[in-house]
Order: C-alpha cells, then sequence, then structure tokens
C-alpha cells in the first residue's frame, strides 16, 4: 500500500462512505489507484501488504480491488 | 539569463469582485476585469494585439474581441495543466511582448467555479479525455474506484508526504490560520472579517481523512482577474508603476499528471515545483534570499506546504515547522500569501495571487509586506519572480 485516503465528501450515489481509496504499488512496477476492501479504515497502514480481488463496476464489468494479504509471501 | 527576463513588465491589473453568485456569464466577468486592467495601466482596448489564458477558461477569444471592440489581436495562446498552469501566462506574455510578437497582452482568467454548471470541487462523473479539463485520460484510471473531486486526487499525495515526514492534519491547520487571519483584513476576501482558529480548523468536518479538512479547502468562487503585459520600455511611460517579470518558468515532467499526479515515483515531494524551482533561480541570477513575499498556490493547504519544501525554501519535511515558527507572517523568514491565498481570499484559479504579488510591489495591499521589491508567484509546475523597476526611478514609494 503506497497511499490512501477515506473520502468523506462530497458524494456521489454510485460509492458507499466513508469511501476507501488507495495507491498500490505491484510487485511487477505498476502503481494503480483502486479501493480497500475488508478492512476498517483504523486499520489501514501505509506499507501494509494487500493483494488483488474484483469487484463489480458499472455495466457489468470488474475492476480490481485490494484487501490485506492474506498471505504475506 | 532569458532574453526575456526583466524586458517584460505588468502594466495594469483588474478584477471583479470575488463572490459565490456573481449573476452575470464568464464572458462578462472577464469583459469587467479586463477593462479595469487596461484602466490601471491608462491603455485602451485598441492597444492590445494578444491574448493569453488557459485551456479550460470558458471566453472564446472571439467573443472577447467583440464584447470589449478589440481592433486586431496578433498573438494569442492557452495554457495547459489547469490552476497549475496560470503562472504560465506570465511566461507565454513576457515571450511574445519581449520577442515582439505583441506590443501589448491581456492575460486573463475567468470563473463561476460556484455558481456555473459545474462546481469546481464536486465529483466529476465522466472521464474527461482531453486537456481542456484539469485531468487528462489517466482520470479514467480513478473514477472508477470514486477518486473524483480535486480533494480527493490531491490527498492520495497528502497522507504519503504525511506518513514519510511525520506531518499532521494539525500543521495544516497551522498554515490555514495564517491564511485566515490574513484574509481578515482583505475586504476582497471571502475570509474578510470571519475569524477562524485552530480549534475551528481542527473541529471542521473531514474532506478526505486523514489529510484534507472543509477548512483546508479553497474557496470555489465566481470572479476574474485580468493582466496587462507589454515591454518595460513602454511600461514606464504608463500610467501605472511597472512590475517587472524578471523570471518565468514553467516545467511538465515525464507521467506528471494535473491535479491527478499519482504516477511520479516519489509523491512526498513535488517534483514538478522542484524543476521549476531550478529553472526560477537556476536561468534568472535571482536567489530564494531575493525573494520578499511568496505567493503560492494554496487550493488546498497540503501542497502548501509540499510546494514550500520542493521550492527550496526549507528542507523536505520542514515546512511544518517552519510555519509554525511564524515565518508566513509579515515579519516571518517569508511573508506568504498575504491576501490570504486562495484558502483565504478566493480562488481564481490561480491569477489572483499575481494580483496580490503587483499590490505588494505597488506599496498597496491590505497586509503589506515592508518595502517589498520582489515577488515570487508559483502554482505548482509553473511559476515567476516579479520585481519592482529599480531603474525607472518610479519605484520609489514611503
Amino acid at each position: 500500500l503506497y497511499s490512501y485516503s477515506v473520502l468523506h465528501h462530497p458524494r456521489s450515489p454510485a460509492f458507499d462512505y466513508p469511501l476507501l481509496v488507495a495507491l498500490v504499488d505491484l510487485d511487477e512496477g505498476i502503481r494503480l489507484v483502486s479501493n480497500l476492501i475488508e478492512v476498517a479504515a483504523s486499520q489501514v497502514r501505509i506499507g501494509m501488504p494487500v493483494e488483488a480481488t474484483f469487484a463489480p463496476t458499472a455495466a457489468d464489468r470488474a475492476v480490481p480491488v485490494f484487501r490485506p494479504a492474506t498471505d504475506a509471501s | 539569463m532569458r532574453p526575456f527576463a526583466r524586458n517584460a513588465a505588468i502594466a495594469g491589473v483588474g478584477a471583479t469582485e470575488f463572490s459565490r453568485a456573481a449573476g452575470r456569464s464568464e464572458l462578462q466577468l472577464a469583459t469587467e476585469a479586463i477593462r479595469s486592467a487596461l484602466n490601471d495601466g491608462g491603455l485602451t482596448a485598441a492597444d492590445v494585439d494578444g491574448l493569453v489564458s488557459y485551456t479550460i477558461d470558458p471566453v472564446e477569444e472571439t467573443e472577447l474581441v467583440r464584447s470589449i471592440g478589440f481592433q486586431e489581436i496578433g498573438f494569442s495562446s492557452r495554457i495547459p495543466y489547469g490552476g497549475g498552469g496560470s503562472m504560465g501566462t506570465l511566461l507565454h506574455g513576457a515571450a511574445a511582448v519581449a520577442s515582439g510578437a505583441a506590443d501589448v497582452v491581456v492575460a486573463y482568467r475567468a470563473v463561476r467555479a460556484r455558481s456555473g454548471a459545474s462546481r469546481f470541487g464536486e465529483a466529476k462523473t465522466a472521464p474527461s479525455p482531453s486537456s481542456q479539463h484539469s485531468g487528462t485520460t489517466a482520470m479514467q484510471w480513478a473514477m472508477p474506484y470514486g477518486v473524483l473531486t480535486p480533494a480527493s486526487w490531491m490527498s492520495l499525495n497528502a497522507t504519503r508526504y504525511m506518513h514519510r515526514f511525520g506531518v499532521t492534519n494539525e500543521d495544516f491547520g497551522r498554515a490555514v490560520v495564517q491564511l485566515r487571519q490574513y484574509a481578515m483584513n482583505n475586504p476582497a476576501a471571502w475570509g474578510f472579517q470571519r475569524p477562524m482558529t485552530l480549534a475551528d480548523h481542527q473541529n471542521s468536518r473531514w474532506i478526505a481523512e486523514p489529510s484534507i479538512r472543509m477548512f483546508d479547502c479553497c474557496q470555489e468562487t465566481d470572479g476574474s482577474v485580468a493582466l496587462v503585459i507589454t515591454s518595460t520600455e513602454r511600461a514606464r511611460d504608463l500610467e501605472s508603476v511597472p512590475v517587472l517579470i524578471a523570471a518565468a518558468a514553467g516545467a511538465g515532467l515525464f507521467e506528471q499528471e494535473i491535479a491527478s499526479d499519482h504516477y511520479r515515483p516519489d509523491l512526498s515531494v513535488m517534483d514538478g515545483s522542484v524543476a521549476l524551482a531550478r529553472r526560477l533561480f537556476g536561468d534568472f541570477s535571482i536567489s530564494r534570499d531575493d525573494i520578499d513575499v511568496a505567493m503560492i498556490y494554496d487550493a488546498f493547504s497540503p501542497i502548501l506546504l509540499m510546494q514550500l519544501e520542493a521550492l527550496g525554501f526549507c528542507g523536505l519535511g520542514q515546512a511544518k515547522d517552519f510555519i509554525a515558527d511564524g515565518n508566513f507572517a509579515l515579519d516571518g523568514k517569508l511573508p506568504c500569501n498575504p491576501n490570504g491565498g486562495l484558502i483565504g481570499e478566493g480562488y481564481i484559479h490561480g491569477l489572483n495571487l499575481v494580483l496580490e504579488a503587483v499590490r505588494q510591489l505597488r506599496g498597496t495591499a491590505v497586509n503589506q509586506v515592508s518595502n517589498a521589491r520582489t515577488a515570487l508567484v508559483t502554482a505548482s509546475r509553473t511559476g515567476a519572480i516579479l520585481t519592482c523597476d529599480e531603474e525607472s526611478g518610479r519605484a520609489e514609494r514611503s
């Protein structure tokens, strides 16, 4: 996890708030803007290992989002 | 030394009132500000042959020519990068008049950022792939995650900055307190006679936690600012005291985005401003010690601290102490944004910072820096250094 922010305002009807957004540096060397799921805002720490999963978005598509890594390897 | 340095000058400045509901179009606002600036310099519309604005300004040159009555425009240009490009108007204006491409250039920006069709701070709901908005195709990689607003874009950089250097939101608050104290005295400011304590700041609601509270944000503002730029030689014969453009530069780096700047290697440092400072203080024989007053683009308070460091006025991570020690005050090491800044005065997308720099160098500011001779104006990736005209004999003031 390179950085994060907990968004409160203004609110778009497309999202639930507070909204956890993140910058994730992939091992492959790419940085992504994404969301963090399955973690409380108070538990988020820069540098924590995260892993990708997928969440539904508009038009029946999916986008990569991140949750705390279950396997530290 | 660049050939245009000190060969171009700001010969007039003008503005409308700053409000939350102007009740008239951007075109009319721009027209009023430009007429005011021309009057300030003792010029008429017929003297103008150049126009400069931002790519995202809604006022078209053709409409402006018709509305004001310009007779023959020979040079026009627009600056990309949103507010980060705002000081590019000075670079373009100076380059145009010093090269002979134009004799008198008007730089303008008109916004209805509060009452217009799209409030500046509100969520953008569709990517804007054109450079005409304050974002690029990279926005399509942020919007699916709800990263829709300028505050949300910049907050990701700010969190990383806070993490690396142990900076808190209260540290940002101390900068805001200084800006709001300045704004208290400025009748043109949103913050005029509107006190705010550090406790008020800390009690204001979160916009983007842990970096940006409501009082860390600039004001969405309606209004317009205009500048008249001509050769130093001609400016000396005009009515107002000329303010020389002693330096002007811009820097756009590989993979640097605009407000959604998420792909540079180290987001805890605004390295576009590092590059800008290298040009401003490397190419023009002016040092940081020469700066009497600094106008630094404070759309959100975290980027004020980050730019202060990137510009080299203190070490990385030291802006919080620099500000806590009172150095932004009139008697500090670097009086900063004494109009109240974009946070305290209003947000004409950065151009009102130039207005204040000119007032400071003319000696007519409400919060006047004693004997200000050299002013820095910067907006992330563009900037300029303005000076009094020491050779004209007209710069003497009480």
